[in-house]
Parts: C-alpha cells; structure tokens; sequence
C-alpha cells in the first residue's frame, strides 16, 4: 500500500510567472526510495478544508544531478499548484510516494541514438530530466526538443535548456514553438498541428534519423504528434507518452452528508449508477454484496478478485451508509471521500445511493 | 485546447498514470489486466506439473522456462494493478491457482469461480504431451491476443503487452520443438491428435463471441481494436500453419 514520506523543502526557485521549481531532500533513510529514473513523478498530499488532495508533478532533475526536483506549474482553480506557487517556502515540508511512472526508456551508454522529444507548457518537466539524463549517459547520442509555450515569458526552464545548449554542443537542439509570438521563421509560430510537424519533418528533423520520440502534453497535443511520428515510420513502441490532462480536477468532492447511520429495517432500496444509467432495486443488509444485487440485476458492474484486494469493483457512495468486510485496496482518504468496494461492502442504512462513474 | 478524456481515446488517445484515467475505464482497464494476470497465474500453475512429467533435461528445461516467464508476465502486468491500489502482495493467495474442474466438465466460455481466469485454465492438464499440445494452441491464441493488446490505450500497459509478446512467442516455439518429437512415432501422433481434438474448441471458445457488447464498450476507450472474430480467424489460421506439417492439421 502506498506510503507517503516526508521530503524537506531546500529551496524554491520561481521559473515564471506561473511556475515555480521546487528542490526537495528526503530523509537519510528514505534516500533509496526517493532514487528516481528519468520521466517520472511524484505524488505529493495535503490538507485543504480538511480534506485530503493528492497531485502529481514531474520530477525535473537529471539523474545524475544529484538532487531531487520538480517543476509546478500554477492551473486556474487548482488548489494544490496555486497553493505551492503563493504558499510553499523554504524550509517547509512536503509529503510525497516514492517516485512513480515508466515514461523512459532504458539508457546504454554505448549506442548512439537520436531522440526527439515534444512538450507544450509544464509538460516540458519530465523531458527535461530525460533529455539531462540522456546526454549524461549517452555520450554518442543527441537529442532534439520540439517545445510549444504561448509566448518567450512562459517558456519552463529556458535557462535551463540554453545551458544545456552550450554544454552538449551539436548534440542537443530546441525549436521553440510560440503561439502569441512572431518569430523570424514562419514554421515555428503558432501552434503544433499535423502541417507543422510535417513542415519540420520535411526541413529540420529527419523522421528516419530517430530511435524513440517521447510526448508530453495535453490531450490535442498527443494526438496530433503521435499521429505524425506513427505515419513518419516510428512504430507504437518507438513512442512514449505522458499525460498532462487538461480537465483535473482542481479539488475533490465534499462527502454527501450521510443520514443517521445503521437503520432498523432488514432491507435496502439500492440506486446504482453504471455508465450513466442508474437502476433501483431492493436488496437485503446481510448475506449479498452489494455488486452481487447489482450483477444479480443483470447490471455489468465492473469485478474481478472479489475479495477486496484488486480495487476493480470501486465505486462511489453517494447516500447512505455502507459497510466493507475486507478493505486491502482502497485508502483511508478514498473511504473518507465515500469510495468503496463494492465487493465487500454491506448496506447499513435503508437507502443506499451508489455510482460507479464517479 | 481543453478536450474530454472520452473524445481523446475515441480519437486513438493513450493514457498513462492512474491519476488521469477516469473511473469507468479504470474498472474496464483492472478487468483485463486482472483476466491476463489470473489466466497467466492458472495456467503456470497448471503446467507447473509438466516439469517432472518432461522426458529428458532438455524439454524439463522447456517446461521450468515457461513455468518460469508466465509467472513473471503474471507479475509484471500486476505490478500495473498495484498502481490503482490492488494489493499485490495479497493478490496471489486468495486463490490455488492449480485447482481445475472435471476433464470432461461442460464449461461455456464465461467465468467461473471466483477468478478471472479464462475457462480454457479450468480444465485439467493429462499428461506431458497434453500439456505440450496445449501449450501451442493456446501459445497462440496469446501471440494474437497480445498482438492486440499491444495497442491497448493504458500506455504503461501497453509497454508490458510488448515486452512480453515476444517471450509468449518463444513459448510456441518451444512447444513446437516438442510436438515434432512427440509425432515422431505413431503412438505419439495418436495422443497429440487426441489432444488436439481436446484443447481445440475449449482454446477457440477463449476468443469470446461474435458480436459481444463489451467489445464495444472496450473499442470506445480505446482497450480493444480487433473484434473477437477477426483475432479467432488470425488464430486459425496460425494453427493450421502450425498444424499441417506435423500432420496434426
């Protein structure tokens, strides 16, 4: 089960106006746990209105860097990312997992290879430690970075990458591309569509010259790029992805107010909600989970290990109460949210209102 | 810029962490990966016997070897799971994975029990060239289901999916090198004919159906892109291939 570690907070940079970067030291002990590959995150937690938020940020640190570091850039209406942008000093401390994610490939310092990697925004973050921990371990290899942002202010890192320029001379190269911004070259204003990646397929980048490409943005941005390096010849395996979804939740849901718990009668009316249909039918307390009235209603709810260790059959308690035999999956701030197996989980009010799409 | 998640994996998008998969593709996503750990834990653990029952070190190599690598396939595909929260040190004791139903039990191709395994692993294993001529059909029946999964939208997923085909793929090969020496005579012949009139259909049955509901469901998110016919024909016909020139076909 996941373990949350404290990680003091060493220094805190700002790198825009809407990002800051973020230097963090473990405890000795937990030094191991916190030994990171290139591309991968980390997911902090903290309180807010009493309630637990967790988030995730890239690690932007090379591995070879010999610190741990990441990038948080401010989202309109998040709590956590507003918070560390207005909040977090020095000194403080965070409470992080040890470090998740498989956005990498493995590095063997004999080869030489050319990468490319494709960022818009914050999602340059996980790049940057690829790309430092690449040239540091790949002598013979370079590396080309495609990198979107609105305009000059808002480039993550820029610093950063010029250093990098001048360190890893011929072997590492940056096309910025600004949306608001004219540039001396036409192709690299305005946004990453199919014609722009074919434009610099055709002119800067030779699509045939390159290993693995990795990706990291927002949903459209995928898209669009993983189709023009699928039809430049790179097989499914050649690209990597990362995420960076643009509709995150900036703060979870209050808990529904329960009514008084544990009711007299023997049954239960139970509403569930499946794909956006909602069934209502009656089941009793004792004897017959809550997914078996549910799959016994001929509704496909969603199962697999039946004994409360997989976490498949998960769902959310929207009213009422319920109570779960055996809980080996889900944790303490999933329950207090509502969430339950519904595997093992028994009704204790007489009305229980359940989804399974929240 | 801003898209929804299901506009994005109708339009061949991929997912990469826990954080960012929405709640009704996570169930369908923990059902399949759990339908290949389960189905990958039953049936090492079914051909676990096959490794006394092998003549010779050579082919009781080839038995611990697949023994072997099905249970890391198993193991690296829960690992995933483990990062929703499945509990993955729980995982494989809550069921005996060597347990199976009656040889001529009348299984259809759903679920049984309280495992997600494929019906085909309910069935026990009679003997070392059962076992073998088990091995290749079902072998690949998996070389074409992982060719498909491959392409599954759970991007670390799909990279497990594409580690591991290549080792399911030396697995037929091995199970191949095998049959040849088992149709060596007729008496051998004989038995893996038998066999193979066995597995067969039980092996087929794995596909699904035609026409299935939650093949839908899964090619909106992104999970499934071939219909179960199609991958059943691929199969066939790979069996056919394998089959003729052993004389088994």
């Amino acid at each position: 089960m996941a373990r949350f570690l404290p990680l003091r907070v060493t220094e805190l940079r700002r790198d825009t106006r809407d990002a800051v970067v973020v230097t963090l030291q473990p405890r000795p002990e937990d030094a191991g746990a916190f030994d990171f590959t290139q591309g991968q995150y980390l997911t902090f937690r903290r309180e807010f209105d009493g309630e637990e938020l967790r988030r995730s940020y890239s690690i932007c640190a090379g591995r070879d860097d010999g610190v741990l570091r990441v990038g948080i850039k401010r989202v309109d209406g998040g709590a956590f990312s507003t918070w560390a942008n207005e909040e977090l000093q020095a000194g403080m401390e965070l409470e992080a997992m040890a470090p998740m994610g498989r956005f990498h490939t493995d590095l063997d310092g004999a080869v030489a290879k050319h990468y490319l990697g494709v960022a818009a925004g914050s999602g340059i973050t996980p790049v940057l430690s690829i790309i430092k921990t690449t040239l540091a371990r790949e002598p013979k290899s370079r590396f080309t970075l495609i990198y979107a942002n609105r305009s000059v202010n808002s480039i993550m890192f820029r610093e950063e990458l010029e250093d990098l320029k001048n360190l890893y001379l011929g072997r590492f190269s940056v096309i910025h591309i600004l949306k608001s911004e004219g540039q001396e070259i036409d192709l690299f204003t305005g946004r990453i569509d199919a014609e722009k990646m074919a434009a610099l397929f055709e002119n800067w980048i030779d699509p045939e010259s390159l290993d693995a490409a990795f990706i990291c943005g927002p949903e459209g941005l995928m898209l669009t790029v993983a189709d023009s390096l699928r039809e430049a010849g790179l097989e499914d395996g050649q690209i990597k992805f990362e995420l960076f979804a643009s509709s995150q939740p900036g703060r979870a849901k209050k808990k529904a107010v329960s009514r008084d718990s544990a009711q007299a009668g023997e049954a239960t009316e139970a509403v569930v909600t499946l794909d956006g249909a909602t069934r209502s039918f009656r089941m009793p307390k004792q004897g017959e989970t809550l997914l078996d009235a549910a799959l016994a209603q001929d509704m496909d709810a969603p199962f697999a290990c039946k004994a409360g260790v997989c976490s498949t059959c998960r769902a959310k308690v929207l009213e009422g109460e319920a109570e779960m035999a055996v809980n080996h999956a889900l944790e303490d701030y999933e329950v207090a949210q509502g969430y339950v197996l519904t595997c093992q989980c028994y009704p204790l009010t007489d009305r229980i209102v359940v989804s399974y799409d929240e | 810029m801003e898209m929804k998640i299901e506009d994005y994996l109708a339009q061949g998008g991929q997912l990469t962490s826990p954080g960012n998969v929405p709640p009704r593709y996570r169930g369908e996503l923990m059902r399949l990966m759990a339908s290949f750990v389960d189905s990958e834990l039953a049936g090492a653990a079914g051909f676990a016997d096959t490794i006394n029952d092998a003549p010779g070190i050579r082919n009781r190599i080839a038995a611990a070897k697949i023994t072997q690598e099905k249970l890391d396939h198993a193991g690296r595909v829960l690992e995933v799971m483990g990062e929703f929260g499945a509990d993955t040190a729980r995982y494989d004791t809550r069921h005996d994975w060597a347990a199976r139903m009656a040889r001529d039990a009348d299984l259809d191709a759903a679920r049984h029990g309280d495992d997600m395994r494929l019906s085909v692993f309910h069935y026990p294993i009679a003997g070392y060239v059962d076992a073998v001529v088990l091995n290749v059909l079902m072998g690949l029946a998996t070389v074409v289901q992982l060719h498909e999964m491959g392409r599954v939208s759970y991007a670390p997923l799909a990279d497990a999916f594409r580690e591991i085909a290549p080792r399911e793929a030396a697995h037929v090969d091995l199970g191949l090198k095998g049959l040849r020496q088992i149709v060596g005579d007729d008496a051998g012949r004989q038995k893996a004919a038998q066999s193979v009139a066995y597995w067969l259909p039980k092996v087929e049955a794995s596909f699904g159906q035609a026409g299935s509901a939650r093949f839908e469901k899964q090619a909106r998110l992104g999970l499934r892109h071939t219909e179960n016919e199609t991958l059943r024909e691929d199969w066939a016909g790979r069996v056919a291939d394998a089959m003729s020139p052993l004389g088994l076909g």
